[in-house]
């Protein structure tokens, strides 16, 4: 099991040895998908995503990574969760780090909050048993009480995204890979987020944040790596690393987070008749996802 | 974890339909009625299968059902769970697994139509009756393999969900349910012996018809390639695996 292997006796929460990752190039999204495919465009090329990084993260750190899109970010986060595996070098953990990384996606419009606490719980490794208490606790953080018998359908994108970030830290798990929350544009609940995560943070939970504002969940970080084109430009103190990322241009102009849309995911599109499958509805269903990374 | 999931999705498979777990039954029984129609009534009595052959068929055609049902809705387990596999922290092969579970507990429901049927006409199997559910178990580990190959060769190029579909229809034609291994001519037989579901379908059988027993070899060599297609599924599995998951 290469993914979620896990060192005990590794010092560092966890460390990356010479890592290189391909991943497939990012698609344009604006030709319509049979027009593509027809265009011979089925598989992707695959590029390198990142190359040659090594770097260790203590237990307890804060650690901000600033960069461009394409710079590689969410496959870094995803390697420190084991939720993509390298082709070259290797990734290893101390412990088990909660990738928090576009957790409104997967969740199901059609099932109740209750259901959707227990599944996404179950995903990021909550078992049954511990669930049970935890599931008030997070509709509470969530400011979801009362609520859990509702579907997710009527619910707003922000208060969607407070569930998918308050199941996320309740998981009770001492590291978190976290990216696209989109807390950034919940001004309303940035308050509970950086109360939240400061308090973990005293308490020496280590965290590893994507993020173009990490302001937004941390006031105090012990590092900030920028990435770019795949490789660590610098690894540094928040303040120097935002000059030298804002001399590289600063975040993307256009919304980073442009999948801001949550579309309905499993469970929905379950029954296809044969007719339909014939139609391979893959595409087009799929939750949209931001060009690269 | 996995429980949880199967039964979420049982749940959301059913609760959309009003007679529910009856379309389990219903849909393989009905082709079974059909084909019997045709073969047996319409064609007149031949020598296709043995007798009495609406049993026969039936009991061949709900695990085929499983199968056909089961590996078509796995192929796409991975491609349609795309979000979730960017977050889990569970064996990849769990989605695929997933979908097996549920198209199983169908099949495990469906049995007891069998059971009544038995009771009914008093076709009572002979003690070979004990290799029921080996077969159950062995093919659920042909599934398995098959499943995890396609449902990762479906990641890489998205046309395999089609050409299973085409696959699955020869593979009917291919495999004993609506003839027995007796009526295969007896050169091509170790041929047909390659096809995992001639030992497994046989094995469903033979507490029925133990004459269906008589050639052992071939069915221990079909039984075995079934073993081995569980190897390389989960092979093509563990080096497609790290292609899936950049693919979510």
């Amino acid at each position: 099991m290469a993914r979620f292997s896990i060192t005990k006796d590794l010092e560092a929460m966890v460390e990356f040895e010479g890592v290189g990752i391909r991943m497939p190039r990012a698609r344009q999204r604006k030709v319509p998908s049979k027009l593509r495919r027809f265009a011979g465009e089925a598989a992707p090329e695959q590029v390198w995503r990142l190359r040659d990084i090594t770097l260790s993260v203590q237990p307890g750190q804060a650690v901000a990574i600033l960069g461009r899109r394409n710079s590689g970010r969410e496959a870094l986060l995803r390697l420190a969760a084991g939720t993509l595996i390298p082709d070259e070098g290797r990734v290893r953990r101390q412990a088990k780090i909660v990738p928090m990384i576009d957790v409104a996606a997967a969740m199901a419009r059609n099932m109740t909050v209750r259901q959707n606490i227990y599944v996404i719980g179950g995903l990021l490794g909550l078992t049954p048993k511990t669930m049970g208490e935890l599931i008030p606790k997070i509709a509470q953080l969530a400011g979801l009480q009362g609520q859990l018998e509702r579907s997710l359908a009527p619910l707003s994108n922000r208060q969607i995204n407070r569930l998918a970030w308050s199941i996320g830290v309740l998981t009770g798990e001492r590291a978190f890979a976290i990216d696209k929350t989109h807390i950034g544009e919940d001004p309303d609940f940035a308050a509970t987020v950086k109360e939240r995560m400061t308090q973990m943070r005293a308490d020496g939970v280590t965290f590893i944040v994507s993020a173009d504002t990490p302001e937004v969940f941390l006031d105090d970080w012990d590092r900030a790596i920028v990435l770019e084109g795949g490789s660590i430009l610098a690894d540094t103190s928040l303040a120097e690393a935002t000059v030298l990322f804002d001399s590289l241009g600063g975040p993307d102009d256009d919304e980073r987070d442009d999948d801001m849309r949550i579309e309905e995911s499993f469970e929905e599109r379950d029954d296809l008749s044969e007719d339909e499958l014939w139609e391979e509805p893959d595409d087009e269903t799929r939750p949209r996802k931001k060009p690269a990374e | 974890m996995l429980r949880m999931l199967v039964l979420r999705e049982l749940q959301t498979q059913y609760s959309r339909f009003r007679f529910g777990y009856l379309w389990t039954l219903l849909e393989p029984l009905g082709l079974s009625v059909i084909l019997w129609l045709v073969f047996s009534v319409l064609l007149g009595p031949r020598k296709l299968g043995l007798q009495p052959y609406l049993l026969f068929l039936s009991v061949a055609m709900l695990p085929w059902w499983w199968f056909t049902k089961g590996i078509n809705a796995s192929v796409r387990s991975f491609r349609r769970n795309v979000a979730q596999l960017r977050i889990s922290t569970l064996p990849t092969q769990f989605w695929v697994l997933r979908i097996l579970m549920v198209s199983t507990v169908e099949f495990l429901m469906s049995i007891p139509v069998i059971v009544i049927a038995v009771l009914l006409t008093r076709d009572i199997p002979g003690p070979l009756i004990i290799f029921y559910p080996v077969a159950i178990l062995a093919q659920f580990l042909f599934m398995y393999g098959i499943a995890l190959a396609l449902a990762s060769w479906n990641v890489v190029a998205p046309d395999v969900a089609r050409l299973v579909r085409l696959g699955m229809r020869g593979l009917f034609y291919l495999s004993p349910i609506l003839y027995s291994v007796s009526n295969i001519p007896e050169r091509v037989r170790p041929l047909a012996a390659l096809n995992p579901l001639v030992g497994i379908l046989g094995l469903y059988r033979i507490g029925w018809w133990p004459q269906e027993i008589e050639d052992t070899l071939h069915y221990g060599l079909s039984l075995g390639v079934g073993a081995l297609t569980f190897a390389f599924g989960w092979i093509v599995f563990r080096r497609l695996e790290s292609r899936v998951l950049k693919e979510s």
